[in-house]
């Protein structure tokens, strides 16, 4: 079950006031790198809280982050509508999507759960792909930001707006936390570990997995309407199954079902990428290579690693003072 | 308050259940005896839902509950434990019990607040705990504790989400002499309108606390009468006794 711990707040604080100081000090290509970190790890977040905590392994969760972030570029761009009402619009429609995709996903187990959610996905991808007025394969630019003039916020400089990025980021987190530790958070551990013998004490497992998925849009959304801002130009590649297992390589790395992890994972991510990309064009590599150690070294991922040393330390201190 | 008719299961060419016909009024505790392999517990997974019949009908109360799912008949009133353990492992006695309460009192789906930490709930946890001797254990991981332990919370995990038809599964396999005494006391302190079915081995100990009891033997009901019927039965004696490994 989940709990917000010491560890888990300090690291979180830790990590946002390091993305923060970035903006301030990493320059236009540092706050570019910032930016594209917080919605990876909004993304992986929301990847967490379906496979960490409810054992829904999603490959369907970059479609529903390229959705909303085609929503969010229709209504602006092609309907001229505020993207105040249409970033609202977004997300409450990746939220029932999301909500739809689990419904019938967990009606299946393991492995087709899996293969459910990809087919799911490229429904996704190929009703956006093929909608004559979406683009097709140009993709759709004009996409309007926030205007946030009114409070004296200019958003379309970069700092700005990756200072948002970095506050929504903070938002998701809380978000994810509070739906974690309630009574709905704890029946979904309970699915998760042993889902036959909570449809046994009367549980409707597949409302459960439904809504959680349908939380877990909401929290794609944020991130797909982010990205869409963020280029003010959408394309097909953002509704890609490998951007799911990106997503999902992301919260291995750092840590499945830590909550924390997905952040330490995306940033430590879109960093390394960074730095190695300058010399080689195999980054690919050291990633695989980089994600092959982690599931050799226990599966825990960097933060989960991290969580479990403190925590063991702690717990044999305690025991030689007992 | 229970009621099942000419109920059918096959396993391939093995028949599990045949032509099972079974009346259980409310408040009765009816005991399932019968050798291993009789049936008795696809019989209850058949009650609960957890196995498909291939003919027949449960009735609960006068409604018909056959074709409902595993949940829908718990939240009727149907509860039961497992013979072989069916627990959280990686949560505490206090957290498997809390999702038993949460989910009998529709507090399970709340995503604003912990209802596992409501005082009702809790109250509910602690009592339940102290009603299976578990009081003490409360915050020890399920894995973390005995063999005993897990089966004293097995019959918790039922108890807790207040069942209207409690069925419980051998709930003394492989516990001592202590715990089958306090698990008698237990049986003796649960409300009078509880209806009860219990499949247990320990013959003296089931005789003394059951109204009526029920022998299957290869999938069949082969008797049905009260305690002093069973002990006077020759047959009860030659396929039970003739049987009994355990
Ligand atoms: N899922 C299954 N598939 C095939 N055969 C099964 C299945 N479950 C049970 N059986 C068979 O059905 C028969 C009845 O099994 P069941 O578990 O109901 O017996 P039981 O009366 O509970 O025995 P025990 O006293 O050993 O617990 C056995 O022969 C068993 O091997
Ligand atoms: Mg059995």
């Amino acid at each position: 079950m989940f709990h917000q711990t010491a560890l888990k707040s300090v690291t979180l604080v830790i990590l946002l006031l390091g993305l923060g100081a970035y903006v301030q000090t990493g320059g236009y290509y540092g706050r570019e790198l910032v930016i594209e970190a917080c919605i990876l790890a909004m993304l992986a977040l929301s990847v967490d809280v379906v496979a960490g905590y409810g054992g829904m392994i999603s490959m369907c969760h970059g479609a529903l982050l390229g959705a909303a972030a085609y929503a969010f570029a229709a209504m602006t761009a092609l309907l001229g509508w505020p993207p105040s009402l249409s970033f609202v619009i977004a997300i409450v429609a990746s939220t029932l999507l999301a909500t739809a995709i689990g419904a019938v996903s967990s009606r299946t187990q393991g492995i087709f759960f899996i293969m459910a959610t990809l087919a799911f996905g490229q429904m996704v991808y190929v009703m956006i792909f093929d909608a004559p007025m979406l683009g097709g394969d140009d993709g759709m630019a004009g996409v309007k930001r926030l205007n946030l003039d009114l409070v004296g916020i200019n958003f379309k400089k970069s700092a700005p707006f990756a200072f948002a990025c970095i506050a929504l980021l903070a938002l998701s987190y809380g978000l994810a936390a509070l739906m974690l530790r309630s009574g709905f958070g704890r029946t979904l551990s309970g699915v998760k570990a042993n889902e036959d013998r909570l449809r046994a004490l009367g549980v409707r497992v597949w409302w459960v997995k439904a809504r959680a998925f349908g939380f877990s849009g909401l929290l794609a959304g944020i991130a797909g309407v982010m990205a869409a801002q963020h280029t003010q130009f959408v394309s097909p590649e953002l509704l890609l199954w490998t951007l799911s297992g990106e997503a999902l390589v992301v919260v291995i790395l750092g840590g499945l079902g830590t909550l924390v992890g997905p952040l330490v994972g995306a940033i430590a991510l879109v960093f390394v990428k960074h730095e190695i990309s300058s010399v080689t064009h195999y980054w690919h590599l050291f990633i695989g290579i980089a994600l092959i150690l982690t599931v050799l070294a226990g599966g825990r991922g960097l933060y989960g690693q991290f969580e479990y040393v403190v925590t063991r330390a702690r717990r044999r201190r305690a025991k030689d003072h007992a | 308050m229970l009621d099942v008719r000419h109920l059918n299961k096959r396993f391939g060419s093995l028949a599990v259940t045949q032509d099972v016909n079974l009346s259980v009024a409310r408040g009765e505790r009816r005991l399932i005896l019968g050798p291993n392999g009789a049936g008795k517990t696809t019989l209850f997974n058949l009650l609960v839902g957890e196995l498909a019949s291939d003919s027949g009908e449960i009735h609960l109360d006068g409604e018909r509950v056959d074709r409902l799912g595993v949940d829908a008949r718990a939240r009727l009133g149907l509860a039961r434990s497992y013979q072989k353990n069916n627990l959280f492992d990686a949560l505490s006695v206090a957290e498997n019990l809390a999702l038993a309460v949460t989910a009998a009192r529709g507090l399970s789906s709340n995503p604003w607040r912990d209802t596992h930490r409501d005082a009702s709930v809790q109250e509910d946890v602690e009592r339940v705990a102290a009603q299976v001797g578990l009081e003490a254990r409360l915050h020890h991981t399920v894995s973390d504790t005995a063999y005993g332990e897990r089966r004293q919370l097995e019959v918790g995990m039922a108890l807790a989400s207040g069942p209207k038809l409690l069925m419980m599964d051998e709930p003394t396999s492989g516990v001592g002499p202590a715990m089958i005494d306090g698990f008698r006391q237990l049986l003796q302190s649960l409300p009078t309108d509880l209806t009860i079915l219990i499949v247990e081995h320990d013959m003296d100990f089931a005789l003394d606390l059951a109204d009526r009891i029920t022998v299957l033997n290869y999938g069949e009901v082969v008797f049905e009468g009260t305690p002093s019927e069973a002990r006077e039965s020759a047959l009860v004696r030659e396929i039970y006794l003739g049987a009994d490994d355990a």
